[in-house]
């Protein structure tokens, strides 16, 4: 009796947060589905008739069909370079012995405890005098080089657990080291691979502060910029319906991810965040 | 592996000069370039700039929102750990010790709100946080407490308090699971050693879990630390802006502010040192405060 007590008391927490988490969630795909009219009659119930017409709105009048594919390919290009530049070299930082690997190792993980706000101001102009201001493939390389160190830790992790044997095989059979790193060790540490490549993409996809910096016009706005740009011009035109599918549209790609890869995501982070 | 030191040298460079040189491109030398700047009085054209010396740094001393910046900043960071740690201690507990079925849906959900984006888990909150149409103010009717009903963001006083729910909100969920990850290495049999002894529940935690997670403890709790110095400007920005009247003002939102708004790209940078150096003094005082032997029974 006392034990299924306490037992309620504890749940009682967890069903809160939970409801905490969910709801507001919820409510913002309801909201989606609401006119202005409804939003300001019952903010938090259901709509009456389900219409699209916010979705409608928000792509066509409010360019969000732009900033999803500048954020598609802010997404996708960042994490290619991404990937491009973290194998080789976590590959060199955990298998090959020279002087200076540890410092190198050391360098790149403490740029993840460096706060990179003061970087961004001569990168703002740096990007200016290579022509990669307000542009999407500037963006991307900034992304992509953000993200290194993060994902050439969880790579050298990965590639450690591969067994010497089977590069020290291949080598005798005449593979050179290039042939090793791209038909050996990338295939066998592609599950590293992927996770590091999800948590990216998701970062590049949610990315604001650097955007928001780096891209100046409309047309270039990656989705994060478009939607905080829609968010603060609903104070004056108070078209929350068309906010709420915008963020709905952001969100999905998110949630979906979350739902194939949710062990690998969370572990990933958990990781990253143990050393970091 | 048999290959020449030239051929191995070659491979090496192969590995990893692209790659550095992009990093230093675009990471080091921006950073050490931040550094030069804030010796500097520059709005931004080339020809502007003009070496001032230290005066950036008089100033910053002068600025009388810079304390304020720094107060809010270490606000948000002493309100995340403890409402973060308190809370995801007990969830993670909770979750591992209490064989819970329905436990895989709480980590699952509690992790969630860790990828989504700051914009719009800042614009949720905004919403939520809304005089007239926000979840907040409409419950406190619903119970009766009208009294309590204020503009949230809008108000001087607790605008800044107000940031921290969605930052805990947004965070629990990883912190959790790095304390579960601790608590599911603690071998059983500490446990059933402190319950033949007689231990209560509560002893147990304080006495067998807490000892034995404290390196997860530590580092979760140097993360927050990290991370809101580092980044606390991001949530600021986007529900506030830094507003009302300054009260929500962190260091990295004004740095934002003079560099990119008011383009005083020098002062900017200085502040920009200032969130550097004060981030690194905080990290090197918490970890030798935190220093504490790693328990072993």
């Amino acid at each position: 009796m006392k034990k299924s007590l306490s037992r309620i008391v504890i749940r009682l927490p967890l069903i809160l947060w939970a409801i905490a988490v969910i709801y507001p969630i919820l409510w913002m795909f309801i909201g989606a589905f609401k006119s202005n009219a409804e939003i300001y009659a019952n903010p938090w119930g259901l709509p009456h008739v389900f219409n699209f017409q916010n979705f409608s709105q928000a792509w066509n009048e409010y360019n969000i069909d732009t900033s999803v594919f500048n954020s598609l390919i802010v997404t996708v290009v960042g994490a290619l370079l991404t990937l491009i530049m973290a194998i080789p070299t976590a590959y060199a930082l955990e298998r090959i012995v020279f002087k200076g690997n540890r410092f190198l190792f050391t360098l790149y993980i403490s740029a993840m405890m460096i706060p990179t706000v003061l970087g961004w101001i001569p990168l703002f102009f740096l990007l200016m005098q290579l022509n990669l201001l307000d542009n999407i493939f500037g963006l991307s390389i900034v992304y992509a080089v953000s993200q290194l160190p993060f994902s050439i830790f969880v790579l050298t992790s990965f590639m450690g657990t591969i067994p010497k044997a089977l590069e020290e095989s291949a080598a005798m059979d005449g593979l050179s080291p290039y042939g090793v790193l791209w038909k050996i060790i990338t295939p066998l540490s592609m599950t590293g691979i992927i996770t590091v490549t999800i948590m990216n993409a998701i970062q590049f996809w949610n990315e604001y502060f650097m955007a928001l910096i780096f891209l100046q016009s409309e047309e270039n706005y990656t989705l994060a910029l478009a939607i905080d740009y829609i968010s603060n011009e609903a104070e004056y035109t108070n078209a929350w319906g068309t906010l709420f599918a915008s963020l709905a549209i952001a969100i999905i790609p998110v949630i979906v991810l979350y739902a194939i890869f949710q062990r690998r995501i969370s572990k990933g982070m958990t990781e990253g965040a143990i050393k970091g | 592996m048999v290959q020449s030191k030239k051929q191995k040298y070659l491979f090496l460079a192969f590995c990893l000069v692209p790659t550095m040189i992009m990093f230093s491109i675009f990471t080091l030398y921006p950073l050490f370039n931040g550094l030069y700047y804030s010796l500097f009085s520059w709005s931004g054209s080339s020809s502007a700039a003009e070496f001032t010396g230290l005066s950036n740094y008089v100033k910053l001393f002068n600025d009388s929102i810079i304390p304020r910046t720094i107060f809010h900043d270490y606000f948000l960071v002493v309100t995340k750990v403890f409402g973060i740690m308190i809370l995801a201690t007990f969830f993670a507990v909770a979750l591992t010790q209490l064989r819970i079925k329905e436990a895989p849906f709480y980590r699952i959900v509690f992790f969630f709100p860790n990828i989504m984006s700051v914009v719009v888990i800042g614009i949720l909150w905004s919403f939520i946080y809304n005089p007239s149409l926000g979840l907040i103010n409409s419950g406190l009717e619903l119970v009766g407490l009208d009294s309590w009903t204020r503009p949230w963001l809008g108000s001087e006083d607790w605008a800044l308090p107000s940031l921290v729910l969605p930052s805990v909100w947004a965070g629990i969920g990883l912190f959790m699971l790095m304390l579960m990850g601790g608590i599911s290495n603690v071998s059983k049999s500490y446990y059933e050693a402190a319950e033949i002894d007689g231990a209560t529940e509560w002893q147990q935690f304080w006495k067998v879990t807490l000892p034995l997670i404290w390196p997860q403890i530590k580092i979760s709790i140097l993360y927050i630390v990290i991370t809101t110095l580092n980044g606390s400007f991001i949530i600021v920005q986007v529900m506030t802006g830094g507003g009302p009247n300054n009260s929500t003002h962190v260091m990295g939102s004004y740095l934002y502010q003079q560099a990119f708004q008011q383009y005083n790209f020098g002062y900017g940078a200085t502040i920009g040192v200032m969130i550097l150096i004060l981030s690194l003094i905080t990290v090197l005082i918490m970890q030798f405060f935190m220093r504490r032997e790693k328990v072993e029974y």
